[in-house]
């Protein structure tokens, strides 16, 4: 039974306290006795479906029925209505106290500080009567066990109270929870937002077609196929077009939500303790991969396009020991996409420490315990941006253009006017690809971390521990030297051993990677000639 | 921006052996030029017997797209390569350069060397070089010296290995 006072007894962190206090006891919403009386709905619904069935007439075995469920909800009712009564709790400045019993008066209080979790659930019931149950679990707790329970409060009362409870809870919270994350419902909602929905159907499709065609049959054979095409595919392609595209669409959702929930389902992300990172998930074949703490090397957060666009990220763990290159992109998955501020969190609690938020745009909201840490990451010197456009004119915009005007030249001016139009488009998206590309690059030193941000496609915020880097590559091409440009890699026992930081200023990369992992280049380095050159060498000398 | 000091990072101090120049072009002749040259050949041969009205478009085609290049790689690759590959052995780190049109320069600190590999080809050993791989716990941090000279190799490797003992470190 789910009642008011299932909060447990002898839990860890039960305290009974007896101090009055100025603040003011709150209720439990009264609508939770109407939850309470929810059991009832099975035999009344089976009483008045045998009504409807024999038309009205009521047997003396139903009467009855009806009158034990009468006297139970008379009986439930009443024991629903004293401990509603007798159940109330209230947030001082340090704790938040829950007071309930029937007969025996229970006083349970527990630390605001210690509090880890709160969780707002509600079935369809306490849905359908517009009230939450809150649960606020502390270290240790785990599933319920030492959680205090409010069941039910006003939704909106319900956020009010988690919103304080957490702000209370303290920046700690993220840090030292041994359960970081669990599978939430509400992210399927980012699975569509993948490759696969469009990328997953082309492979289907060509995986049944060449079945199909291994087994002798072809599909554009099969009559069905041919009427359906003739009824329709060439007469109205103004029609057919964008009914496939959205047929195309919903189908790869589709996948993609099946692909998720099956990878995803039960996910829970803790630290089964002080040394050790699990994660588990999985509905038909559940997986689990354990992570030692010595081994976690940093935290990417990962925002490809859509996903972004869409407010997700995903989150992957950079670690040593997880196998060869296939095998680590399958098992460093800390989180599936879900909302960025989940997966910011989530960061956080796997470095245990803020995952710096560098500012993007509005997406995110900020972190109770990332402030401090969101400061702006040092930005890379415009060339990165040129270089950027260039590339993408030489290799999306001109090959296109050049192709389709050369194809128009030679057989019709409707491929001609194709020419001009994809150029167009595809500059204005070339630009504005460059300059998210270029508004995403950036570094920064964060305490025992070096932060790391590129890419658009797939934009990578790195948090790499300085103490876990092995060495470091400067690479450079023409176009880059004559740009004053480099591209740094740090070497990494871990994740995909090599981590790129591109295009960043010539002249500052050497200290960079010298003040982020000292003890590896120093001796390489010489004082630039000039005096402004010898400034800051020396400003350098100081610093080291 | 913040204010990086900037102390810039000098080249390498030693050169590798003058001869690499000769094993590069070979290599290349061998690997990039040849079969280029070879490619030119054929369509040349067989127009000039068969399709003679075609050589004066197939001719500058041949040239452009093929000939040219894979002499130009003859010649400069080697010539760019022996300017940029340099190595050195510091007190706590080794230190290569690399590449020519993209140029590497990686350091790995020895106290995080594992295994220190020299390999001699069967072209390398033809002009007495020799290259040696130090390998880190990362595959992105793990150095490639080529085109030393057998001496230079067999000292090289020694001094790495006796530096990497003596640099306190767990190499992990």
């Amino acid at each position: 039974m789910n009642g008011s006072d299932a909060a447990p007894v002898n839990g860890s962190d039960a305290v009974t306290m007896n101090r009055s206090d100025t603040v003011a006891r709150r209720r439990l919403d009264p609508r939770t006795l109407l939850v309470h009386c929810g059991w009832m709905g099975a035999p009344l619904g089976s009483l008045a479906l045998t009504a409807l069935a024999t038309g009205g007439r009521i047997t003396t075995g139903a009467w009855l029925t009806l009158a034990a469920v009468a006297a139970c909800f008379a009986l439930v009712t009443a024991i629903g209505l004293i401990r509603w009564a007798r159940t109330d709790f209230r947030v001082t400045d340090e704790r938040f106290e829950l007071r309930s019993g029937l007969l025996t008066r229970r006083v349970r209080s527990v630390p605001l500080h210690r509090i880890r979790t709160v969780e707002v659930t509600a079935t369809p019931l306490h849905r359908l009567l517009g009230v939450t149950v809150l649960r606020a679990g502390t270290a240790g707790s785990g599933d319920g066990a030492g959680a205090l329970v409010l069941d039910a409060l006003r939704t909106a009362e319900a956020q009010r109270l988690r919103a304080e409870l957490l702000a209370r809870a303290g920046a700690g919270a993220a840090a030292d929870d041994p359960v970081l994350a669990r599978f939430s419902r509400r992210w399927l909602r980012y699975a569509p937002l993948t490759f696969w929905v469009v990328g997953g159907v082309f492979v289907v499709a060509g995986a049944v077609y060449r079945t199909l065609h291994g087994i002798g049959i072809e599909p554009w054979k099969i009559g069905l196929v041919r009427r359906a095409w003739s009824a329709f595919g060439s007469g109205m392609l103004w029609l057919t077009v964008p009914a496939a595209l959205l047929g195309l669409v919903a189908l790869g959702s589709a996948g993609a939500l099946v692909l998720y929930v099956e990878n995803w389902w039960n996910y829970r992300l803790e630290w089964t303790d002080a040394h050790t990172l699990r994660v588990s998930h999985g509905l038909l074949t559940p997986r689990s991969v354990t992570i030692e703490r010595a081994r976690l090397r940093g935290v990417l957060l990962r925002e490809p396009l859509l996903l972004r666009a869409g407010g997700g990220a995903l989150v992957r763990a950079v670690a040593g020991g997880l196998g060869d290159r296939e095998e680590n992109r399958r098992r460093s998955a800390l989180l599936p996409p879900a909302p960025r501020a989940e997966a910011v969190r989530v960061a956080g609690g796997a470095l245990q420490s803020p995952f710096p938020t560098p500012e993007s745009g509005n997406a995110g909201a900020p972190e109770p315990g990332a402030s401090g840490a969101s400061e702006a990451l040092a930005r890379h010197p415009r060339a990165a941006l040129r270089r950027r456009r260039t590339r993408g004119l030489l290799f999306a915009v001109l090959p296109g253009t050049a192709a389709l005007a050369a194809l128009g030249a030679a057989f019709t001016p409707v491929l001609l006017h194709c020419a001009w139009i994809y150029a167009l488009l595809s500059t204005a998206a070339v630009r504005w690809l460059a300059r998210d590309a270029y508004r995403s690059l950036g570094h920064a030193l964060r305490g025992r971390h070096l932060v790391i941000r590129a890419g658009t496609f797939s934009r990578d915020t790195l948090v790499l521990q300085r103490a876990a880097i092995v060495g470091w590559t400067f690479t450079t091409s023409p176009f880059t030297r004559r740009a004053g440009l480099v591209t740094l890699t740090a070497a990494v026992a871990a994740g995909e051993d090599g981590y790129r930081l591109p295009d960043l200023a010539a002249r500052h990369a050497p200290a960079l990677a010298s003040e982020a992992a000292p003890g590896i280049l120093e001796e390489f380095l010489v004082q630039p000639t000039g005096d402004a050159g010898r400034d800051a060498a020396e400003a350098g000398l100081r610093s080291r | 921006m913040p204010a990086y000091p900037a102390p810039l990072l000098r080249p390498p101090r030693h050169r590798v052996d003058p001869r690499a120049r000769r094993w590069w072009t070979v290599q290349a002749l061998l690997t990039v030029s040849g079969p280029m040259l070879l490619t030119a050949l054929v369509p040349a041969v067989l127009g000039a017997l068969f399709f003679p009205g075609a050589l004066p478009w197939l001719g500058p085609l041949l040239l452009v797209v093929l000939v040219l290049p894979a002499l130009g790689y003859l010649v400069a690759m080697p010539r760019w390569r022996y300017a940029v590959h340099a190595w050195e052995l510091g007190e706590r780190a080794v230190y290569a350069a690399g590449g020519w049109f993209w140029q590497k320069r990686r350091i790995a600190p020895l106290s995080r060397v594992q295994t220190v590999d020299t390999v001699r080809g069967p072209l390398q050993r033809r002009y007495g070089l020799a290259t040696v791989t130090v390998t880190t716990a990362s595959t992105a941090g793990d150095i490639t010296i080529a085109g030393l000279s057998d001496a230079d190799a067999e000292e090289l490797s020694r001094r790495i290995g006796e530096a990497a003992q003596d640099v306190p470190g767990d190499a992990a």
